[in-house]
C-alpha cells in the first residue's frame, strides 16, 4: 500500500479526495460547520444547549448524547477535530456503508462512550465537566483502527523493544491531554475504550442486520437518489479494493469537474488511483501539476474572486469587532507586575489632614478667578513651606489664532533617603478639560504633598505639578522635562529629578462628596498607559476603599454585552481621535504611565477617600523596582476588569486594511490583462485565457495619484493654520470645493487626456495600495484610527468605472453622491451633528491638538484618507476613452454591475 | 639579646607611661561629635574618630589603636594612602548650605574607593588593586570586588594625595579609583566600620551609632581615610580617620521606634496659623516651621552617650553643638558646658563614666521674629562655592544627553574646578558634542570656560570612559555643561535581573581648586571644596525577556514529551542482558563469590592433592 507523503501531495488529488468524500462524512462535516456558525451569534447559547453536561443529563435532555460531537468550543477546535475526523470517518464509511455508519454513529458508538464518561464523571469523580466536540469519535475510530493494525502487524520493533501497535492511540491520548489545553482526558479515554471493544468485535451485535439494510436501500432506491452514497454491497470489497475496479463503476451521480485534465474518476478506490499515478511515471505527474497550476491561474473564477474576498475581509473585520466583548474573546484583567502589590498597605491619610485640606481649600477658593501668575505667587509659599523645592516654567503655544500661555508651578519632594534617580508625578491642573476650576483637586494635592513629606519610605522623588490648564501646561512641562521642547515657546526646567516612573492626575472639580471614581486613561495619539497601572488603581479603589470605578464615561455599567461593547467603542473612538483627554495624556508618549482620577456622582465618599486612593497608588508605584513593563500597552478595555489584548483585536483592523491591498493587486493583474482583445470561447468546458499580457502605461496614473497626495497638503495646512474665526467659513468652502473638485478633475481627464480603463484601474490600484500600506502600519500604532478610517474608506475598494450605457450617467451620479456621503468632510459634519458639537470647536480642538500635543490624526485624515477618497471619486466619475472595442467587453469580466462571466 | 632587652624596656616604658596618662602615648586617639541644627528641622551629626600609629610600629606589626585587620590588608596590597566612602541620599545644598568638611569626607551614592598603591608597573598596580578591593570587600561586607577593570579609572587631575609622601615613593605611586553607584549601603557595612574603632561602639560617642537611625537619615556618608602624616621634626605616623556624617530629620527621628508610622496627629495637636481668618476647630492652616525646634539627644538618637571612651584624648571635648548662644540647652549633671568665643557654638566635657543627655529647647519668640520661617534659631548656613545639578536630557532608547548645571553663587569670585565623570562603557559619549555655555550669554563668552580636557575613551566590555574637564564658572553665573551619548545594545546575558530598572551612572566629582595658590611643580593644586552630583539612572534598550522564555518553555515541553522518549530509544545502543558486564552491588558480590569459590576450589584441590 503506497504511503502518501508530503512530496506527493498535489492539489488535484486533494481536491479529488474532497469531492469524493462519502455522504455521511459530508453530512457530519456540514453539521459541525453549521453548529459552529450557530455558535457565533449571541442570543442562543448553542454550547450550553448541546454539550454533554453530566449534571444536566435527564430524560428530556438525552438529545445531548447525540448533539455533543457536533458542537465545538471555537473555530480552532472545530477545525482541528474536523481535520482529524475526516480521513477516519471516510475510511469507516466506505468500508461499512453509509447506512451502517449512520446507525452506529447515531447509536452505540456515540452513546456508549458518552454514558461511560457521564458515569465516571458523575459518580466516581463527582465532578461536572461539560464536554463537546468530535474528538471522542476520533478516538473511537482510532481505537478500531489500532486493533485492526494490531491484528495485521502486532508489534512495532524499535531496538529490542516490541511495542504493541494497539498502544499508539494511548500515546496520542497522552500527548493530546498534555499539549492541548482544556481537552477532556476522560472523554477521550472513554472513546478509545469503546473503540477497542468495537475493534475486537464485541459490538458486532449492535450493527443493524445486513438484510434489513439492503431491503431499506432497495425500497427507497437510495443508491439512485443520493449522491456519494456508499451502498451496503460496496462495503464487501471495501476500501482495500480487493475486487477489480472494472467490476462496477460507482453508481454515483457526481457532476464531472470542469477540467481539461482527466481526473481519475474511480470514486471508491482512492488507493488504486494513487497506485496508478505513482506507477505511471513521475513525468506525467509533473506535467499534470504544472498544467493544473496554469489552469488555475487562468481560471476565470480566480479573477472573479478578489472583490468577494475583499468584501469578506471587510465583513469579517467588522464582525470580529463585535465578537470581542464576548466572554470567549476577552479576558479578565490581572496584575502582572508582582512588585506593585496594590492595596496591600494600610493608608493613613485622613484625620487632622482634613483640617489642613479645608484650610488649603479656603486658600484656593480665594484665588479663583485670579491670573495665573497671582495664583502661583500665592501657592508657591505654601508649597515651599512644606519643605519642597519649587520652580516655575513659562510656556506659550499658538494655535488656531489663539495664544495658550501660562506658567507651571512644580515642586519636588525629594525622597528622604533616595537619590534623584527616579520620580513619580502628582498632577493637579487648575482647570480641567471642561474648564472647570479644580476646586478640590488642588487643595487635595497640596495636602497629600504635606502628608507624603512625613513618610520616610519613598524610594522615588515625588513631583507635585500644578498647571494652569489640563492640556498645554502638562505638555509643556513633560516636553521640557525630557528636553524635547522648543526653547522659544517653552522654557527649560530649572529643577529636575530622575526618570519619571508614573504619574497620577487629580481632577476633582465637583463640589461635595462623590460616589465613584472615573479613570481616564487615553493618551495622545491613542497611546495607552500600562494596563498594570489601571488595574492597580481599580484594585485599590474597589478592593481596598470600596469605591466603584467607571471607565469611558460609562457611569452605569452592568457588565453585559451591550455595556461592554459601548465602553469599548467609546474607548476606540477616543483612541482614534487621538486627543488629549486629561493632564495625564501628555505623559504617555514619553513612556511614563499615567491616569487621571475624576470622582463623579452623589455619594458618601469624601476628599480623604480619594486621597487614600492616591496614597495607595503612590505606595504601589513606589514599590516598583523596574519601570512598568510587564503587562499590556495595547489593549481595549470594555469593563474595569475585562480587556482584549492586541493579539485578539488586531486582526480586525488588519483584515480591513488587507482588503485594500488585495484589491490593489487584483487591479494590477487586471490592468495588465485587459488590453489586446481576448477571445472568449464559450463552446467548450475549458476556458482559454481571455486576455494576454499588455503594456501598462504607468506615468499618467502615477501622476494622478501623486497629484491627489500633493493636494492633500493644502487642507492639512489650512485647517491647522487658520485663525479660529475663519475655521467655519473655511470648512464650508472646502466642503463645497471638495464636492466640485472630482467632477472638474474627471472632466479634465476625460477631455484633455485619453485615459483608458486600464489607466483608471492603475489609478485605483496605486491609491488602494497606498491606503492599505498606510493603514496596516497605522494599525500597530493606533488600532482604532486605522479601523475607523479603514471602514469609512471600505467603499473605495468596490467602486468601478461605469461602462457606457444609457443609464450609466444616472448610475454614475448616484454613486458619486453616495461616495460623497463618506467623504472626510461629510463624516466630520455628521459626527459633529451627532454629538451636538460645533464644527468650529471640533476644528479648533484638532488644530490645538496638532500644535500642542502633536496629534497626528489630521495627517491620517487629510493625507491618507482624503487622497484615497479623491481617487475613488475620480474612478466613479470616470469616462474611459475606448482603447478598443474588445477592451470594453472584457472589462465586464468582473465589473460589479454586470457580472456576466465569459466561458460559462 | 640586646633587641629583646630593648623590647622589654620599651614595653615597660610604654606601660608606665600609659598608666600615668593613657593619651600621651605616641598613638593617640581623638573622637568628637559635632551637632549642628540645619534649617527645615534637620540636624547634622558629624562623628569623627582619629588615631595614629608610627611607621616603625606599623612596620613591626605592633598595632595598638590602629585596626589590625585593615593594617594587614594595607601592608599586603602595598597601599600608601586609602580613601573609602559609603554614602546614601543626597546633600540638599539649597537648604543646608555648604557641605561638612568642605566635602572632603563624602562620596557619591553607593561605594567609592580610591587609593595610591606602590607599584613599579601599571600591571602590578592593577594586581594590587585587585587584592585590595577583594580584601576590603570581605572586611566591609560590600560588593567592592565588583570594581573590576570596567569600573576602575586612573584620574589625572581630580585627586591629590592628602598625606605627606617622601619624594622617593611619589614616583611609583599609582592612583586608582573605583565606584559602585548601585551598591546599597546598609547596616552590614556599619558593623565592620564600628569594629575598627578602639572602643567598638561600646563607649563614647560611638554608642549613639545605631543602624536604625543612621540608615533612616536623609543623607549619610561613612568615610575611612588612611594617610601618612609627617609632622615637621617628628616621626612619620600613619593616620586613620573614620568619619560618619548624617543629616537627621528631627521630626522623623523623634517618632517612637515602636510606632514609626506618621499618623495624622489629633486635630488639637496640630500647630496652626491662627492668624488666618478662616481658622477654626476643624480648619487649620499648618504652621509646620514652628514644630520640631526642640529635641534631645535621646529623642533623636534613641539613647544617651554612655560615658567616654577611656582611650580618648581628654583634652578634646567629645561633643560640640553649633547653635546660637541665645538658645538654652539643658545638660546632664557633671557635664561642663564651654561656650566658644564665636557665640555660635559650645562644647561639652563629659565625665568618663557618666551618661550624657542634652535637651535643646525651642527658640524664643524673639529669635523667631528675626529670621525667616524654617530657619528659626539655627545658624545661617554657609553658602557653598558652587551648586551642581546633573540630569539626563532627551528620551528614547537610542541616544541621550547629560546636562550639568553649575551655578556660582558668589557675586565677585570666579570658581575653577575639575569636573570628573566615570561613565560605563555602554554609554558611548560623543566628545565633540561637549560644550559649556553660560546661561543668557552669547557664544563669545563660552570659549574660555573649558580650560583642559583629559579623556580616556571606553573600550567595549573592557573599560569605562574617564572624562576630566578643568573649567571655570565666572562670578554670579550659571554654566550648562552638556554632552551627548549613544546607548549600546547589550548582549542578552549582560543584562542584570532587573534589566528594566536601568543602569546606574556614578556621580560626577567636582573638585574646586584653590584659586590663590600658584600651580605646584607637579601640576596639581590643592582642593578647597569637593562636591558630588547625584547618580543617574540610564535606561538602555531592553528586550522582552519573557518572550524567549515562553518560547523556550513551550518548545522544551513539546520536545521533552513528544520526542524526548522516542529519541532516547532510537539513539541508545541496546544489548542483550547477558552480553554486557554486570554492574552494581550484585556484580560486586558475584565477583567476590567467584573469587571465594576459586580460592575454595584451589584449597580443596591442594588438600585433595595431599
Amino acid at each position: 500500500m503506497p504511503t502518501p507523503n508530503v512530496a506527493g501531495f498535489s492539489t488535484l488529488r486533494a481536491r479529488a479526495y474532497l469531492f469524493r468524500l462519502p455522504l455521511f462524512t459530508r453530512a457530519v462535516l456540514a453539521a459541525i460547520g453549521l453548529f459552529w456558525i450557530l455558535g457565533v451569534q449571541v442570543w442562543w447559547d448553542v454550547r450550553a444547549w448541546g454539550a454533554l453536561v453530566p449534571d444536566k443529563l435527564g430524560f428530556a435532555t438525552l438529545y445531548r448524547l447525540n448533539t455533543f460531537p457536533f458542537i465545538h468550543l471555537n473555530v480552532f477546535h472545530a477545525l482541528m477535530n474536523a481535520l482529524a475526523l475526516t480521513p477516519l470517518l471516510e475510511r469507516f464509511e466506505s468500508e461499512y456503508g453509509t447506512l451502517t455508519s449512520l446507525a452506529l454513529f447515531f447509536g452505540p458508538l456515540t452513546t456508549l462512550p458518552a454514558f461511560m464518561y457521564v458515569a465516571v464523571e458523575k459518580w466516581i469523580l463527582r465532578a461536572d465537566t461539560a464536554v463537546m466536540g468530535a474528538s471522542m469519535w476520533v478516538f473511537v475510530l482510532l481505537g478500531m483502527e489500532a486493533i485492526r493494525t494490531y491484528k495485521a502487524n502486532p508489534y512495532l520493533v524499535v531496538g529490542t523493544h516490541h511495542i504493541p501497535t494497539w498502544t499508539t492511540p494511548i500515546a496520542l491520548l497522552l500527548c493530546v491531554a498534555a499539549l492541548v489545553p482544556s481537552s477532556s482526558f476522560l472523554g477521550h479515554l472513554a472513546g478509545l475504550l469503546v473503540g477497542y471493544i468495537c475493534g475486537l468485535g464485541y459490538l458486532k451485535f449492535l450493527a443493524p442486520p445486513e438484510r434489513v439494510l439492503r431491503w431499506v436501500e432497495g425500497k427507497l432506491n437510495l443508491l439512485g437518489r443520493l449522491p456519494h452514497y456508499v451502498s451496503v454491497d460496496q462495503k464487501t470489497y471495501g476500501r482495500f479494493g480487493v475486487l477489480p475496479s472494472s467490476g462496477s463503476p460507482p453508481p454515483t451521480s457526481v457532476a464531472l469537474p470542469l477540467y481539461p485534465y482527466p481526473v481519475p474518476e474511480h470514486q471508491a478506490q482512492p488507493s488504486r488511483e494513487s497506485f496508478c499515478e505513482e506507477h505511471l511515471g513521475t513525468a506525467a505527474g509533473q506535467d499534470a501539476k504544472i498544467t493544473s497550476a496554469l489552469q488555475l491561474r487562468r481560471d476565470p473564477r480566480i479573477l472573479k474572486l478578489p472583490p468577494y474576498l475583499s468584501l469578506l475581509f471587510v465583513v469579517v473585520g467588522a464582525v470580529w469587532l463585535f465578537l470581542l466583548p464576548l466572554d470567549q474573546y476577552s479576558r479578565r484583567t490581572y496584575i502582572s507586575e508582582n512588585a506593585l502589590l496594590p492595596g496591600q498597605v494600610h493608608t493613613y491619610f485622613g484625620g487632622s489632614d482634613q483640617n489642613v485640606f479645608r484650610a488649603y481649600k479656603h486658600e484656593v477658593n480665594a484665588l479663583a478667578g485670579k491670573s495665573n501668575v497671582e495664583i502661583n505667587n500665592s501657592l508657591e509659599p505654601i508649597v515651599k513651606g512644606l519643605g519642597l523645592k519649587t520652580a516655575r516654567q513659562n510656556f506659550t503655544y499658538h494655535a488656531a489664532g489663539r495664544t495658550y500661555a501660562g506658567e507651571n508651578l512644580y515642586a519636588i519632594l525629594q525622597a528622604p533617603r533616595g537619590d534623584a534617580t527616579e520620580a513619580i508625578v502628582l498632577v493637579a491642573a487648575w482647570e480641567n478639560v471642561k474648564h472647570e476650576l479644580n476646586r478640590n483637586g488642588i487643595p487635595l494635592a497640596l495636602t497629600l504633598a504635606r502628608y507624603f513629606k512625613r513618610w520616610s519610605l519613598w524610594s522615588k522623588d515625588i513631583i507635585l505639578l500644578l498647571t494652569p490648564d489640563s492640556i498645554a501646561g502638562p505638555q509643556a512641562w513633560v516636553d521640557a522635562y525630557h528636553d524635547a521642547h522648543d526653547p522659544s515657546r517653552v522654557a527649560s526646567l530649572p529643577l529636575k529629578s530622575g526618570l519619571l516612573q508614573g504619574a497620577i492626575a487629580i481632577d476633582y472639580a465637583q463640589e461635595g462628596r462623590f460616589e465613584s471614581l472615573h479613570i481616564v486613561y487615553d493618551g495622545v495619539n491613542g497611546q495607552l498607559p500600562n494596563l498594570d497601572l489601571i488595574n492597580s488603581v481599580v484594585s485599590i479603589a474597589r478592593g481596598q476603599m470600596g469605591i466603584d470605578v467607571a471607565l469611558q464615561e460609562m457611569w452605569r455599567h452592568s457588565d453585559d454585552y451591550k455595556d461592554r461593547l459601548r465602553t469599548m467603542l467609546r474607548g476606540m473612538l477616543k483612541q482614534g481621535l487621538g486627543l488629549a483627554s486629561g493632564p495625564h495624556s501628555s505623559f504617555i508618549p514619553y513612556h511614563v504611565d499615567a491616569v487621571t482620577l475624576r470622582p463623579f456622582g452623589e455619594g458618601w465618599q469624601d476628599e480623604m477617600a480619594l486621597g487614600r486612593v492616591v496614597e495607595g497608588s503612590f505606595r504601589s508605584l513606589n514599590n516598583l523596582l523596574e519601570h512598568l513593563h510587564q503587562s499590556f500597552f495595547f489593549y481595549l478595555l470594555m469593563h474595569r476588569e475585562r480587556f482584549v489584548s492586541i493579539g485578539t483585536y488586531l486582526p480586525s483592523a488588519m483584515l480591513v486594511a488587507a482588503n485594500f491591498t488585495i484589491m490593489a493587486i487584483a487591479l494590477w493583474v487586471k490592468s495588465g490583462h485587459s488590453e489586446g482583445g481576448g477571445q472568449a470561447t464559450a463552446d467548450s468546458k475549458t476556458v482559454t485565457p481571455a486576455n494576454h499580457a499588455a503594456e501598462r502605461d504607468l506615468s499618467l496614473p502615477l501622476g494622478v495619484v501623486t497629484l491627489c497626495q500633493v493636494l492633500s497638503v493644502i487642507p492639512l495646512y489650512l485647517f491647522n493654520h487658520v485663525p479660529e474665526s475663519a475655521l467655519t467659513p473655511l470648512f464650508i468652502t472646502f466642503a463645497l470645493l471638495n464636492t466640485l473638485l472630482p467632477p472638474v478633475l474627471s472632466h479634465l481627464l476625460a477631455t484633455k487626456t485619453t485615459f483608458t480603463l486600464a489607466q483608471y484601474d492603475l489609478v485605483q490600484c496605486f491609491s488602494l495600495l497606498l491606503l492599505g500600506m498606510f493603514l496596516s502600519s497605522l494599525a500597530t500604532l493606533n488600532f482604532s484610527l486605522a479601523l475607523i478610517i479603514g471602514l469609512l474608506a471600505a467603499p473605495l475598494s468596490f467602486v468601478r468605472p461605469f461602462s457606457p450605457s444609457p443609464t450609466s450617467g444616472l448610475k454614475r451620479i448616484a454613486c458619486a453622491v453616495l461616495l460623497n456621503a463618506v467623504s472626510p468632510t461629510a463624516v466630520l459634519l455628521a459626527g459633529a451633528l451627532y454629538w451636538r458639537l460645533d464644527v468650529r470647536s471640533v476644528l479648533r480642538d484638532a488644530a490645538v491638538a496638532w500644535h500642542v500635543t502633536g496629534t497626528y490624526s489630521p495627517v491620517v485624515v487629510w493625507c491618507v484618507w482624503w487622497p484615497a477618497w479623491l481617487a475613488g471619486q475620480l474612478i466613479v466619475l470616470a469616462r474611459p476613452a475606448p482603447a478598443s472595442a474588445s477592451a470594453r467587453r472584457s472589462n465586464g469580466a468582473w465589473a460589479g454591475d454586470d457580472g456576466k462571466v465569459k466561458g460559462e | 639579646m640586646r633587641q629583646l632587652f630593648s623590647l622589654i624596656f620599651l614595653s615597660l616604658l610604654s606601660l608606665s607611661v600609659s598608666s600615668v596618662h593613657p593619651s600621651s602615648s605616641s598613638s593617640d586617639y581623638h573622637e568628637q561629635l559635632v551637632l549642628r541644627p540645619l534649617p527645615l528641622s534637620a540636624l547634622l551629626a558629624s562623628f569623627n574618630f582619629r588615631s595614629n600609629t608610627t611607621f616603625s610600629e606599623f612596620e613591626a606589626r605592633n598595632f595598638r589603636l590602629f585596626p589590625r585587620s585593615l593594617a594587614q590588608i594595607l601592608q599586603h596590597a602595598g597601599t600608601r594612602e586609602l580613601h573609602l566612602r559609603f554614602s546614601l541620599g543626597r546633600w540638599d545644598a539649597e537648604s543646608w548650605g555648604a557641605r561638612p568638611w568642605d566635602g572632603a569626607r563624602e562620596g557619591g551614592t553607593g561605594v567609592e574607593l580610591w587609593a595610591w598603591l606602590e607599584a613599579d608597573t601599571d600591571e602590578e598596580a592593577d594586581h594590587k588593586w585587585l587584592i585590595l578591593t577583594n580584601a576590603l570587600s570581605g572586611l566591609f561586607c560590600a560588593s567592592l570586588n565588583f570594581i573590576d577593570a570596567t569600573r576602575t579609572t586612573r584620574p589625572v587631575m581630580s585627586f591629590q594625595p592628602e598625606g605627606d609622601h617622601p619624594n622617593s615613593t611619589v614616583t611609583n605611586m599609582h592612583l586608582l579609583y573605583g565606584v559602585l553607584p548601585h551598591e546599597v549601603v546598609c547596616t552590614e557595612n556599619l558593623t565592620p566600620f564600628l569594629k575598627l574603632l578602639p572602643c567598638k561602639g561600646k563607649a563614647g560617642i560611638a554608642t549613639l551609632l545605631d543602624g536604625h537611625k543612621l540608615f533612616d537619615a536623609s543623607w549619610q556618608s561613612m568615610a575611612i581615610d588612611i594617610r601618612p602624616i609627617c609632622p615637621s621634626g617628628g616621626e612619620c605616623v600613619l593616620q586613620i580617620e573614620q568619619t560618619i556624617d548624617m543629616v537627621l530629620d528631627i521630626e522623623r527621628s523623634k517618632r517612637p521606634r515602636d510606632n514609626p508610622i506618621p499618623r495624622p496627629p489629633p486635630g488639637h495637636e496640630l500647630p496652626c496659623d491662627t492668624s488666618k481668618p478662616y481658622h477654626s476647630h476643624d480648619t487649620c492652616f499648618p504652621a509646620d516651621y514652628k514644630a520640631n525646634q526642640d529635641w534631645s539627644l535621646s529623642q533623636v538618637f534613641g539613647k544617651t552617650i554612655k560615658g567616654t571612651c577611656p582611650l580618648m584624648d581628654p583634652t578634646n571635648p567629645p561633643v560640640c553643638l553649633q547653635i546660637p548662644d541665645s538658645r538654652t540647652v539643658y545638660i546632664s549633671d557633671g557635664v561642663v558646658e564651654k561656650k566658644n568665643p564665636d557665640r555660635n557654638s559650645r562644647c561639652f566635657d563629659i565625665p568618663p563614666t557618666a551618661d550624657f543627655e542634652m535637651v535643646v529647647t525651642p527658640p524664643s519668640d524673639d529669635d523667631a521674629a528675626q529670621t525667616s520661617p524654617g530657619a528659626v534659631g539655627v545658624l545661617q548656613p554657609e553658602t557653598p562655592l558652587l551648586y551642581a545639578e546633573r540630569s539626563f536630557t532627551g528620551h528614547g532608547q537610542e541616544r541621550g544627553g547629560v546636562q550639568t548645571i553649575l551655578r556660582n553663587p558668589s557675586p565677585d569670585r570666579e570658581v575653577e574646578f575639575v569636573y570628573m565623570e566615570t561613565l560605563p562603557w555602554f554609554m558611548r559619549i560623543y566628545l565633540h558634542t561637549m560644550e559649556a555655555r553660560i546661561a543668557g550669554h552669547n557664544a563669545a563668552h563660552n570659549a574660555s570656560l573649558i580650560q583642559q580636557v583629559s579623556y580616556r575613551p571606553a573600550l567595549d566590555r573592557a573599560r569605562g570612559t574617564q572624562l576630566e574637564v578643568r573649567m571655570r564658572v565666572p562670578a554670579a553665573s550659571t554654566v550648562f555643561l552638556t554632552y551627548d551619548f549613544e546607548k549600546s545594545i547589550l548582549r542578552y546575558t549582560e543584562y542584570p535581573p532587573d534589566a528594566n530598572r536601568g543602569f546606574d551612572v556614578a556621580a560626577a566629582v567636582i573638585t574646586i581648586l584653590n584659586s590663590n595658590a600658584d600651580k605646584d611643580a607637579a601640576g596639581g593644586r590643592s582642593a578647597v571644596y569637593t562636591l558630588r552630583t547625584t547618580s543617574l539612572l540610564c535606561s538602555l534598550p531592553t528586550p522582552d525577556f519573557s518572550m524567549p522564555y515562553n518560547v523556550i518553555i513551550f518548545t522544551s515541553t513539546a520536545i521533552a514529551l513528544a520526542f524526548g522518549g522516542m529519541f532516547n530509544i532510537i539513539v541508545r545502543r541496546f544489548v542483550a542482558a547477558d552480553e554486557g558486564p554486570e554492574v552494581g552491588l550484585g556484580a560486586l558480590t558475584g565477583r567476590l563469590k567467584g573469587r571465594l569459590n576459586g580460592l575454595l576450589e584451589r584449597l580443596r584441590r591442594r588438600t585433595g592433592n595431599k
